[in-house]
């Protein structure tokens, strides 16, 4: 447990800050959550105060990206809820192809690379991974670098396989990584031909023509307004009919875009644009 | 005079839940805020097992749902559940904190930021100190802090982590809990 602790004031403060100098706004992300990313950076960085913080994000925009690729939360694993993962093998990746060439798919979440990696591999297993166009977003240039590299951590190995073998994979898991000093790899292979997008609190930098949005476990970090906005991006981005997919414990009933989408699965999460 | 009720429990602490919602009023005039350790993959059971000798509706919510009055509230599988200002469910899928996720001490501590002196907390049998800590930031906020007795807890890591750390209000039973949940009006 984290015993460093600070207070709203000091929140608010670092939120002014990192809009002053670098435009972004995170005035709208969920207060609890934000806060606490924030004490665990002071903590992991070893820094003794709030202004130490502030002082050091002002000076340097190398540290200011190191901060953003530590206070958007990981997923932590890859093929989290294995049966949403089933389905969209078994059944909507294989319609999304058909009768479409090519078809957009866009990872919308600020991971680092977890979403993009179970999808891509999942596309693999089924041949369908050079069907489509990969749009992935991202919000550090440290976490690019890193789903870049496949550089993943290795005590969350076990957890991936895990989930893996829940969905019943084709492979085994362990076809998809390699292991040096300490350190596993994913197969960065699986993907070369992905659209990365740098992507800000904004929401206003995603592809337009999608057939499917994951976007999964994001809006959780958010306040509802930012919820709101995100969710009406995604709107925004999906060709009518295009699929929606939001965490297992997210609904749309708590958005002001509920009766833009029909629900395809309750329990796993999985939305349709209506066609007007 | 309070708000909420959270309870935190961990292994052994299934059938004192059981019990303690079987015992309360379906006029029960609080929200009870349940942070248990539980399977990760086990997504579904728990609440409808929770929810069959119930009093009160058991939930699972999902983000920004509104916490009401008269509802248990589990957290999910595999999430912490925080609380919200504006009285709302907030989640979170970072990494586990003591081993677990939920994590007991982020919701006690979320909980006690929130509600403050108008917050009950218990803590129940289990198997590590998850919980420990949240269960002080209750009390330090000015919350009511109560322990299930360690020597009726099938395992009392949890209890006696947090009496250590706590100069807890009450060591209760089981009975002894339930009596004090059916005063409140």
């Amino acid at each position: 447990m984290i015993r460093f602790e600070i207070g709203i004031v000091d929140t608010r403060n670092v939120l002014k800050a990192i809009l002053d100098a670098y435009g972004y706004d995170f005035k709208d992300y969920a207060l609890t959550s934000f806060k606490r990313r924030i004490e665990l950076f002071v903590a992991n960085e070893g820094l003794r105060n709030i202004d130490t913080l502030i002082g050091r994000l002002q000076q340097s925009k190398e540290y200011f990206e190191r901060f953003l690729q530590a206070i958007t939360p990981e997923t932590t694993e890859m093929f989290r809820d294995p049966s949403l993962w089933r389905n969209l093998r078994d059944h909507i990746l294989p319609e999304l192809t058909k009768g479409t060439t090519r078809p957009k798919i866009w990872v919308a979440g600020f991971d680092s690379g977890e979403e993009l990696y179970s999808l891509a591999i999942t596309l693999k297993e089924i041949n369908l991974l050079n069907e489509v166009q990969l749009y992935s977003s991202y919000i550090s240039d440290f976490t690019l670098e890193k789903i870049k590299g496949g550089v993943t951590d290795i005590k969350q190995l076990e957890v991936n396989e895990a989930n893996y073998s829940r969905l019943e994979g084709k492979g085994s898991f362990a076809d998809y990584y390699k292991t040096a000093n300490g350190v596993a790899y994913l197969d960065n292979q699986l993907i070369q031909g992905v659209n990365f997008v740098k992507q800000t609190p904004a929401f206003d930098q995603g592809p337009g023509g999608v057939k499917m949005v994951l976007f999964r476990n994001q809006s959780i970090y958010f306040n509802q307004l930012l919820t709101d906005r995100s969710i009406n991006a995604m709107y925004n981005a999906l060709v009518p009919g295009g699929y929606l997919i939001l965490g297992i414990k997210e609904s749309l009933e708590n958005t002001n875009s509920n009766n833009k989408f029909t629900v395809v699965n309750e329990s796993d999460q999985i939305y349709k644009k209506k066609t007007l | 005079m309070y708000k909420a009720v959270i309870i935190g429990g961990s292994a052994g602490s299934f059938q004192v839940i059981t019990r303690i919602l079987h015992s309360l009023p379906p006029t029960f005039p609080l929200p009870v805020l349940l942070s248990l350790h539980r399977l990760k993959h086990v997504r579904s059971g728990f609440v409808e097992a929770l929810s069959i000798k119930s009093g009160i509706p058991v939930l699972e919510p999902a983000d920004k749902d509104q916490i009401k009055p008269g509802r248990a509230y589990l957290a999910p599988a595999n999430y912490h559940m925080f609380i919200e200002l504006g009285n709302k469910i907030a989640l979170s899928t970072e990494e586990p904190v003591n081993h677990s996720r939920p994590s007991i001490d982020l919701s006690f501590v979320t909980a006690a930021q929130v509600y403050r002196d108008k917050l009950v907390g218990i803590i129940l049998s289990g198997a590590n100190r998850d919980g420990a800590y949240g269960l002080k930031k209750v009390k330090d906020l000015g919350g009511l802090t109560i322990v299930q007795d360690p020597l009726e807890c099938q395992v009392k890591t949890m209890t006696e982590a947090s009496m250590k750390l706590t100069k807890v209000d009450h060591v209760y039973s089981t009975n002894e809990i339930i009596k004090f949940l059916q005063s409140i009006k």
